[in-house]
This record gives C-alpha cells, structure tokens and sequence, in this order.
C-alpha cells in the first residue's frame, strides 16, 4: 500500500465512522453521546480530507480546478491488473 | 442535489482477472437485488414518507446505495480487465461480451437487464417500509452463498 492508499484509507475509515454516526443520529438526534462522536469524528475527517486534497487533488468538484480535478487516477482505475 | 467525491466508499483493488466471478457480481449492479434497485427504491419512496426522521433516513441510505452500486462497479470493471479471447471464452463471460464487450451494464447475474419493476414506491408508509424489509432480508440471502462460493471459484 502506498502513501497515498494508506491516506485514503484512514480518510475512507474516518467518513465510515462519521456516516454511521450520521445515520444514527437522523433517528436519534437528541442522543448527546453520539453528537459528540460525530463531532470529534467530523474535524479529524475535515483535517485528512484536507492533507489529502492538498497532495493528491481534490476529492470533489470546485470551480477553478479544471486539470487538477480530472487528473488520473479514478477511484475505479487503481485495480492491480492494469496491464 | 447531490455531491460527488472523486473516491470510493472502500477501496477496490483486484489483482487477478476473474471473468467468471464478474458474472455473478454483476447482479448485486443490475440485478433484482442489487444496489440500483436498492437507491432508487429509497429515492422514489421518499416523497411520501410523512416523517423527517425517515425523509433524512431514505435520502441519506439511497445515497449510499449509489456508493456502494459504484464499488460494485470498480469491481466487475477490474475483473473484467485485459482479457484474452482464451479466458472470455474459457469462462462463460462471452455471452456477457457479444452485448456489452466489457463495458459495465447493469443486468442480472441470468441476463435480465436492469429494470425498474424490481422496486415499488406505494405512496404509504407500511406498505413501503414492508417492501424495505424485504428487499433488506433479499440482499442478506444473497449473501451467504456467495459467500460459499466464492472459493471454488476464484
């Protein structure tokens, strides 16, 4: 695994959490518990978000970034059998 | 309005071809179970879900359904990878190959193609929450016996 795979899976591991806590907390909004989760969650997945952006592109499309948006690789194009 | 992230949900990284497995995979894209189903059965039973903690749940479950219907996607692509005339048509994928060659179609592991009669959106509560139950005990039955089969085949 290469730095920046190791990146996008502590990145993808810290949204998984979040997105869970997200999920619950659209039937449970009131639990305070899980609030303070999802916001301890959500900054440290705000900071690897950035660290990633910041070496490898962005992650979503923003104007003003034409080249550096549709630079390879593709989520789908990191496969081991590119031949 | 959606946002997407140049990203996969989890990653997909295949490092041998495996045109017979693609095939039965194929199904949780297209087929009767499968994630499109899935996104698009949240996505229309929405409108008529008189709860906002269930209006957030089905908006937010059909979202990432469309997540999981692209990893499922990165997987059947990678899959089907840089084969040989010998290995398409060793392993039954060229039936898959004379419509699409290796392009990602959403169709059923048997052939049928995606089709929207594999959802319903009743405009009620129960009757589509009892469709979510079902189609929910659909996708972990099918499970199990790919899991089972996933070592003589691979």
């Amino acid at each position: 695994m290469n730095s920046r795979e190791k990146l996008l899976r502590n990145l993808s591991s810290t949204q998984f959490a979040l997105w869970e806590l997200h999920l619950y907390l659209n039937t449970h909004p009131g639990d305070l518990t899980a609030l303070g989760m999802h916001e301890k969650y959500a900054l440290k997945f705000r900071q690897l978000k950035e660290e990633y952006e910041e070496n490898y592109g962005p992650l979503t499309a923003r104007s003003g970034e034409g080249i550096e948006w549709l630079k390879n690789p593709w989520p789908w194009d990191v496969g081991g059998c590119d031949g | 309005m959606w946002t997407y992230e140049k990203k996969l949900q989890y990653p997909v990284k295949i490092t041998r071809t495996n045109p017979k497995l693609a095939q039965l995979i194929i199904s949780q894209y297209g087929g009767p179970d499968g994630e499109l189903g899935a996104s698009l059965r949240y996505l229309s039973q929405r409108y008529s879900m008189p709860y906002p903690e269930l209006k957030g749940l089905l908006t937010d479950i059909a979202t990432e359904e469309l997540a999981h219907f692209e990893m499922i996607g990165a997987i059947v692509y990678q899959l089907t990878r840089n084969l040989s005339r010998q290995e398409i048509e060793a392993s039954g994928f060229d039936k898959y190959f004379v419509d699409h060659t290796a392009g990602i179609y959403p169709v059923a592991a048997s052939g049928a193609p995606f089709t929207a009669a594999y959802v319903q959106s009743k405009g009620d509560v129960l009757t589509d929450l009892h469709e979510d139950l079902a189609a929910d005990a659909a996708t972990a039955k099918e499970q199990p016996p790919f899991r089972k089969a996933r070592k003589p085949l691979i």
